[in-house]
Protein backbone atom coordinates (compact mmCIF):
# COMPACT_ATOMS: atom_id res chain seq x y z
CA UNK A 1 0.00 0.00 0.00
CA UNK A 2 1.23 3.50 -0.86
CA UNK A 3 2.50 5.65 1.98
CA UNK A 4 1.70 9.35 2.21
CA UNK A 5 3.20 11.78 4.65
CA UNK A 6 1.32 12.84 7.76
CA UNK A 7 2.24 15.78 10.01
CA UNK A 8 0.57 17.09 13.17
CA UNK A 9 1.80 20.65 13.71
CA UNK A 10 0.06 20.98 17.10
CA UNK A 11 -0.73 24.43 18.54
CA UNK A 12 0.64 27.05 16.13
CA UNK A 13 0.70 30.73 15.31
CA UNK A 14 -1.51 30.99 12.26
CA UNK A 15 1.00 33.11 10.30
CA UNK A 16 3.67 30.45 10.72
CA UNK A 17 1.14 27.78 9.75
CA UNK A 18 0.05 29.56 6.57
CA UNK A 19 3.70 29.87 5.53
CA UNK A 20 4.22 26.12 6.08
CA UNK A 21 0.92 25.41 4.30
CA UNK A 22 2.10 27.26 1.19
CA UNK A 23 5.54 25.67 1.45
CA UNK A 24 4.03 22.16 1.40
CA UNK A 25 2.02 23.06 -1.73
CA UNK A 26 5.09 24.52 -3.45
CA UNK A 27 7.51 21.91 -2.17
CA UNK A 28 8.10 18.55 -3.74
CA UNK A 29 7.52 16.05 -0.96
CA UNK A 30 4.48 14.31 -2.39
CA UNK A 31 0.94 13.96 -1.13
CA UNK A 32 0.57 15.04 2.48
CA UNK A 33 -2.18 15.17 5.09
CA UNK A 34 -1.69 17.44 8.09
CA UNK A 35 -3.37 18.85 11.20
CA UNK A 36 -2.84 21.99 13.21
CA UNK A 37 -4.53 23.80 16.09
CA UNK A 38 -4.58 27.57 15.65
CA UNK A 39 -4.11 29.99 18.51
CA UNK A 40 -6.73 32.74 18.77
CA UNK A 41 -6.84 34.04 15.22
CA UNK A 42 -8.68 35.08 12.10
CA UNK A 43 -7.69 33.99 8.61
CA UNK A 44 -9.06 36.04 5.75
CA UNK A 45 -9.85 34.43 2.42
CA UNK A 46 -7.78 35.62 -0.55
CA UNK A 47 -10.53 37.94 -1.84
CA UNK A 48 -11.59 39.42 1.48
CA UNK A 49 -10.70 42.88 2.69
CA UNK A 50 -10.01 43.08 6.41
CA UNK A 51 -11.69 46.45 6.91
CA UNK A 52 -14.82 45.29 5.07
CA UNK A 53 -15.25 41.85 6.60
CA UNK A 54 -14.09 42.57 10.15
CA UNK A 55 -14.93 45.09 12.85
CA UNK A 56 -11.20 45.74 13.28
CA UNK A 57 -11.24 47.68 16.57
CA UNK A 58 -12.88 44.61 18.13
CA UNK A 59 -10.24 42.24 16.75
CA UNK A 60 -7.28 43.68 18.63
CA UNK A 61 -6.47 40.51 20.56
CA UNK A 62 -6.67 38.29 17.48
CA UNK A 63 -3.79 37.41 15.20
CA UNK A 64 -4.99 38.17 11.67
CA UNK A 65 -3.54 36.86 8.46
CA UNK A 66 -4.66 35.96 4.94
CA UNK A 67 -4.45 32.66 3.10
CA UNK A 68 -3.74 31.99 -0.57
CA UNK A 69 -7.13 30.36 -1.19
CA UNK A 70 -10.54 32.00 -1.49
CA UNK A 71 -13.57 31.54 0.73
CA UNK A 72 -14.58 33.18 3.99
CA UNK A 73 -12.95 34.02 7.31
CA UNK A 74 -11.71 31.16 9.47
CA UNK A 75 -12.13 32.22 13.06
CA UNK A 76 -10.53 30.45 16.03
CA UNK A 77 -11.36 31.41 19.58
CA UNK A 78 -9.69 30.63 22.91
CA UNK A 79 -11.49 27.31 23.22
CA UNK A 80 -9.35 25.80 20.46
CA UNK A 81 -11.94 23.08 19.86
CA UNK A 82 -11.51 22.97 16.11
CA UNK A 83 -9.69 20.43 14.04
CA UNK A 84 -7.88 22.15 11.20
CA UNK A 85 -6.51 20.06 8.39
CA UNK A 86 -4.63 20.45 5.16
CA UNK A 87 -4.25 18.14 2.18
CA UNK A 88 -1.76 18.56 -0.61
CA UNK A 89 -2.33 16.18 -3.51
CA UNK A 90 -1.34 15.76 -7.12
CA UNK A 91 -4.41 16.19 -9.33
CA UNK A 92 -4.72 12.80 -11.02
CA UNK A 93 -8.41 12.75 -11.95
CA UNK A 94 -8.83 9.76 -9.67
CA UNK A 95 -8.08 10.42 -6.00
CA UNK A 96 -7.89 14.15 -6.68
CA UNK A 97 -10.35 15.02 -9.50
CA UNK A 98 -9.66 17.80 -11.97
CA UNK A 99 -13.20 19.09 -11.53
CA UNK A 100 -13.06 21.56 -8.64
CA UNK A 101 -16.34 20.62 -6.96
CA UNK A 102 -15.62 16.89 -7.39
CA UNK A 103 -12.26 17.35 -5.70
CA UNK A 104 -13.84 19.22 -2.79
CA UNK A 105 -16.32 16.38 -2.50
CA UNK A 106 -13.56 13.79 -2.43
CA UNK A 107 -11.55 15.46 0.36
CA UNK A 108 -14.69 16.49 2.29
CA UNK A 109 -15.62 12.80 2.17
CA UNK A 110 -13.05 12.26 4.93
CA UNK A 111 -14.98 14.63 7.20
CA UNK A 112 -18.31 13.08 6.23
CA UNK A 113 -17.03 9.55 6.96
CA UNK A 114 -15.78 10.82 10.34
CA UNK A 115 -19.13 12.37 11.24
CA UNK A 116 -21.01 9.28 10.07
CA UNK A 117 -18.71 7.24 12.35
CA UNK A 118 -20.23 9.25 15.21
CA UNK A 119 -23.73 8.46 13.99
CA UNK A 120 -24.42 11.86 12.46
CA UNK A 121 -26.34 12.64 9.27
CA UNK A 122 -23.45 14.28 7.41
CA UNK A 123 -23.46 15.41 3.79
CA UNK A 124 -21.50 17.42 1.25
CA UNK A 125 -23.06 20.74 0.28
CA UNK A 126 -21.45 22.21 -2.82
CA UNK A 127 -19.34 24.20 -3.22
CA UNK A 128 -17.26 23.66 -0.13
CA UNK A 129 -19.29 22.84 2.99
CA UNK A 130 -19.96 19.74 5.05
CA UNK A 131 -23.27 19.72 6.89
CA UNK A 132 -25.03 17.76 9.61
CA UNK A 133 -28.80 17.85 9.13
CA UNK A 134 -28.25 20.73 6.70
CA UNK A 135 -26.27 22.84 9.19
CA UNK A 136 -22.69 23.75 8.34
CA UNK A 137 -20.17 21.93 10.54
CA UNK A 138 -17.09 22.36 8.35
CA UNK A 139 -15.80 24.99 5.92
CA UNK A 140 -13.16 24.17 3.34
CA UNK A 141 -11.00 26.16 0.93
CA UNK A 142 -8.96 25.01 -2.01
CA UNK A 143 -6.30 26.44 -4.24
CA UNK A 144 -4.34 24.88 -7.07
CA UNK A 145 -0.87 25.29 -8.43
CA UNK A 146 1.09 23.44 -11.08
CA UNK A 147 -0.99 20.28 -11.10
CA UNK A 148 -1.39 20.10 -7.34
CA UNK A 149 -4.17 21.12 -5.01
CA UNK A 150 -4.09 22.39 -1.46
CA UNK A 151 -7.24 22.07 0.58
CA UNK A 152 -7.57 23.50 4.06
CA UNK A 153 -10.57 23.08 6.26
CA UNK A 154 -11.91 22.99 9.73
CA UNK A 155 -14.16 20.63 11.66
CA UNK A 156 -15.95 22.46 14.46
CA UNK A 157 -16.08 20.61 17.77
CA UNK A 158 -17.23 23.76 19.54
CA UNK A 159 -17.93 27.26 18.23
CA UNK A 160 -18.67 30.68 19.71
CA UNK A 161 -21.20 32.19 17.32
CA UNK A 162 -21.72 35.34 19.40
CA UNK A 163 -18.00 36.10 19.32
CA UNK A 164 -17.83 35.58 15.56
CA UNK A 165 -20.76 37.95 15.07
CA UNK A 166 -19.19 40.48 17.43
CA UNK A 167 -16.00 40.77 15.40
CA UNK A 168 -17.28 40.39 11.85
CA UNK A 169 -19.45 42.46 9.51
CA UNK A 170 -21.79 39.90 8.03
CA UNK A 171 -24.34 41.66 5.81
CA UNK A 172 -27.96 40.65 5.85
CA UNK A 173 -27.59 39.44 2.26
CA UNK A 174 -25.56 36.49 3.53
CA UNK A 175 -28.66 35.14 5.24
CA UNK A 176 -32.27 35.45 4.41
CA UNK A 177 -33.72 36.45 7.75
CA UNK A 178 -32.36 38.05 10.90
CA UNK A 179 -28.61 37.76 11.40
CA UNK A 180 -28.29 35.98 14.71
CA UNK A 181 -31.23 33.65 14.21
CA UNK A 182 -30.04 32.46 10.82
CA UNK A 183 -26.40 32.02 11.79
CA UNK A 184 -27.58 29.95 14.76
CA UNK A 185 -29.78 27.90 12.49
CA UNK A 186 -27.12 27.56 9.84
CA UNK A 187 -24.15 26.34 11.91
CA UNK A 188 -23.49 23.47 14.22
CA UNK A 189 -20.59 21.63 15.85
CA UNK A 190 -19.75 18.16 17.04
CA UNK A 191 -20.11 18.75 20.81
CA UNK A 192 -23.61 20.10 20.28
CA UNK A 193 -24.66 17.32 17.93
CA UNK A 194 -23.34 14.58 20.24
CA UNK A 195 -24.40 16.25 23.48
CA UNK A 196 -20.95 15.59 24.94
CA UNK A 197 -17.31 16.55 24.43
CA UNK A 198 -15.16 14.08 22.56
CA UNK A 199 -11.43 13.96 23.04
CA UNK A 200 -9.89 15.91 20.14
CA UNK A 201 -7.11 13.41 19.69
CA UNK A 202 -9.68 10.65 19.35
CA UNK A 203 -11.56 12.60 16.64
CA UNK A 204 -8.31 13.35 14.81
CA UNK A 205 -7.45 9.64 14.87
CA UNK A 206 -10.83 8.77 13.39
CA UNK A 207 -10.18 11.34 10.66
CA UNK A 208 -6.79 9.81 9.93
CA UNK A 209 -8.34 6.35 9.64
CA UNK A 210 -11.09 7.63 7.37
CA UNK A 211 -8.49 9.42 5.26
CA UNK A 212 -6.50 6.19 4.83
CA UNK A 213 -9.67 4.28 3.89
CA UNK A 214 -10.87 6.88 1.40
CA UNK A 215 -7.53 7.35 -0.33
CA UNK A 216 -6.36 3.71 0.02
CA UNK A 217 -3.06 4.80 1.54
CA UNK A 218 -1.11 4.39 4.74
CA UNK A 219 -0.26 7.65 6.51
CA UNK A 220 3.31 7.76 7.75
CA UNK A 221 4.25 10.42 10.28
CA UNK A 222 6.92 12.75 8.92
CA UNK A 223 8.21 16.30 9.13
CA UNK A 224 8.88 19.18 6.78
CA UNK A 225 11.89 18.68 4.54
CA UNK A 226 14.77 21.14 4.72
CA UNK A 227 13.65 22.56 1.40
CA UNK A 228 10.13 23.13 2.75
CA UNK A 229 11.50 24.69 5.93
CA UNK A 230 13.57 27.15 3.88
CA UNK A 231 10.56 27.87 1.67
CA UNK A 232 8.35 28.46 4.73
CA UNK A 233 11.00 30.73 6.23
CA UNK A 234 11.10 32.80 3.04
CA UNK A 235 7.28 33.06 3.01
CA UNK A 236 6.97 34.15 6.64
CA UNK A 237 7.44 37.91 6.06
CA UNK A 238 4.43 37.90 3.72
CA UNK A 239 2.09 36.38 6.30
CA UNK A 240 3.28 38.85 8.94
CA UNK A 241 3.06 41.90 6.63
CA UNK A 242 0.47 44.67 6.61
CA UNK A 243 0.67 44.74 2.79
CA UNK A 244 -0.60 41.15 2.53
CA UNK A 245 -3.09 41.12 5.39
CA UNK A 246 -4.61 44.59 5.00
CA UNK A 247 -4.29 45.03 1.25
CA UNK B 1 -10.46 54.27 -1.98
CA UNK B 2 -12.11 55.01 1.36
CA UNK B 3 -14.01 51.76 1.53
CA UNK B 4 -15.92 52.33 4.71
CA UNK B 5 -17.34 55.60 3.35
CA UNK B 6 -18.42 53.99 0.06
CA UNK B 7 -21.70 52.15 -0.11
CA UNK B 8 -21.08 48.64 -1.41
CA UNK B 9 -23.13 46.69 -3.88
CA UNK B 10 -23.80 43.33 -2.27
CA UNK B 11 -24.74 40.26 -4.26
CA UNK B 12 -24.66 36.61 -3.24
CA UNK B 13 -23.82 34.08 -5.90
CA UNK B 14 -24.05 30.32 -5.33
CA UNK B 15 -20.29 30.43 -4.71
CA UNK B 16 -20.24 33.25 -2.19
CA UNK B 17 -20.82 36.87 -1.32
CA UNK B 18 -19.45 39.65 -3.55
CA UNK B 19 -19.21 43.18 -2.15
CA UNK B 20 -18.28 45.81 -4.74
CA UNK B 21 -17.05 49.32 -4.05
CA UNK B 22 -17.22 51.40 -7.20
CA UNK B 23 -16.15 54.95 -8.00
CA UNK B 24 -17.59 56.43 -11.19
CA UNK B 25 -16.36 59.42 -13.20
CA UNK B 26 -18.04 60.65 -16.40
CA UNK B 27 -20.13 57.48 -16.63
CA UNK B 28 -17.08 55.23 -16.53
CA UNK B 29 -15.51 53.15 -13.78
CA UNK B 30 -12.65 55.12 -12.30
CA UNK B 31 -11.84 52.76 -9.44
CA UNK B 32 -13.22 49.47 -8.16
CA UNK B 33 -12.53 47.13 -5.27
CA UNK B 34 -14.23 43.91 -4.26
CA UNK B 35 -14.32 41.85 -1.11
CA UNK B 36 -15.92 38.44 -0.83
CA UNK B 37 -15.84 34.81 0.22
CA UNK B 38 -16.17 33.36 -3.29
CA UNK B 39 -13.61 31.13 -5.03
CA UNK B 40 -11.79 32.01 -8.23
CA UNK B 41 -8.84 30.28 -9.91
CA UNK B 42 -6.18 31.43 -10.52
CA UNK B 43 -6.66 33.79 -7.59
CA UNK B 44 -4.38 36.57 -8.91
CA UNK B 45 -6.62 36.94 -11.96
CA UNK B 46 -9.08 38.89 -9.81
CA UNK B 47 -6.67 41.84 -10.07
CA UNK B 48 -6.86 41.58 -13.87
CA UNK B 49 -10.66 41.67 -13.70
CA UNK B 50 -10.55 44.84 -11.61
CA UNK B 51 -7.82 46.50 -13.68
CA UNK B 52 -9.63 45.79 -16.95
CA UNK B 53 -12.88 47.23 -15.60
CA UNK B 54 -11.30 50.64 -15.12
CA UNK B 55 -12.46 52.96 -17.90
CA UNK B 56 -15.40 50.70 -18.79
CA UNK B 57 -18.80 52.42 -19.20
CA UNK B 58 -20.87 51.77 -16.09
CA UNK B 59 -23.55 49.84 -17.99
CA UNK B 60 -24.57 46.25 -17.42
CA UNK B 61 -23.76 44.96 -20.94
CA UNK B 62 -20.36 46.69 -21.07
CA UNK B 63 -19.39 45.42 -17.64
CA UNK B 64 -20.48 41.87 -18.40
CA UNK B 65 -18.64 41.77 -21.74
CA UNK B 66 -15.51 43.18 -20.12
CA UNK B 67 -15.53 40.59 -17.32
CA UNK B 68 -16.28 37.75 -19.75
CA UNK B 69 -13.29 38.84 -21.86
CA UNK B 70 -10.99 38.68 -18.83
CA UNK B 71 -12.41 35.27 -17.89
CA UNK B 72 -11.57 33.95 -21.35
CA UNK B 73 -8.13 35.55 -21.53
CA UNK B 74 -7.05 34.46 -18.04
CA UNK B 75 -8.71 31.02 -18.14
CA UNK B 76 -10.67 31.82 -15.01
CA UNK B 77 -12.74 29.20 -13.20
CA UNK B 78 -15.00 30.27 -10.34
CA UNK B 79 -17.31 27.50 -9.15
CA UNK B 80 -20.74 28.87 -8.30
CA UNK B 81 -19.88 32.40 -9.43
CA UNK B 82 -20.33 33.74 -12.97
CA UNK B 83 -19.26 36.98 -14.68
CA UNK B 84 -22.93 37.98 -14.39
CA UNK B 85 -22.65 37.74 -10.58
CA UNK B 86 -19.80 40.26 -10.51
CA UNK B 87 -21.82 42.43 -12.88
CA UNK B 88 -24.86 42.24 -10.61
CA UNK B 89 -22.78 43.22 -7.57
CA UNK B 90 -21.35 46.24 -9.44
CA UNK B 91 -24.81 47.27 -10.69
CA UNK B 92 -26.06 47.19 -7.11
CA UNK B 93 -23.17 49.43 -6.06
CA UNK B 94 -24.14 51.89 -8.80
CA UNK B 95 -27.73 51.95 -7.57
CA UNK B 96 -26.64 52.34 -3.92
Amino acid sequence: MKEWRFIDFGLVDIRDMMAMDEAILKGDEGNTFFFWTPKKSIILGFFQKAEVELDLPKCKDYTITRRISGGGIAFSDDRCRQINYGVVGTIDNDLFPLDIIESYKQVCGVLIDTLVHYGLNAAFRPINDVTVDNKKVSGNAQTRREGKLLQNGTLLLDFDIEEMLRISNIPKEKFLDKKIASVREGLTWLDRELGEQRDMEEVRNVMKEKFEERFHVKLKTGTLSNNEKELAESLLPKYYSTEWVYR
Amino acid sequence: MELLKTKPGIHKSRGGLIRSFVFIENGKIKDITISGDFFLFPEEAVFKILENLKGTPAKREDLLRNIEDTYAKENIQSPGTEPSDFTESIMKALEA
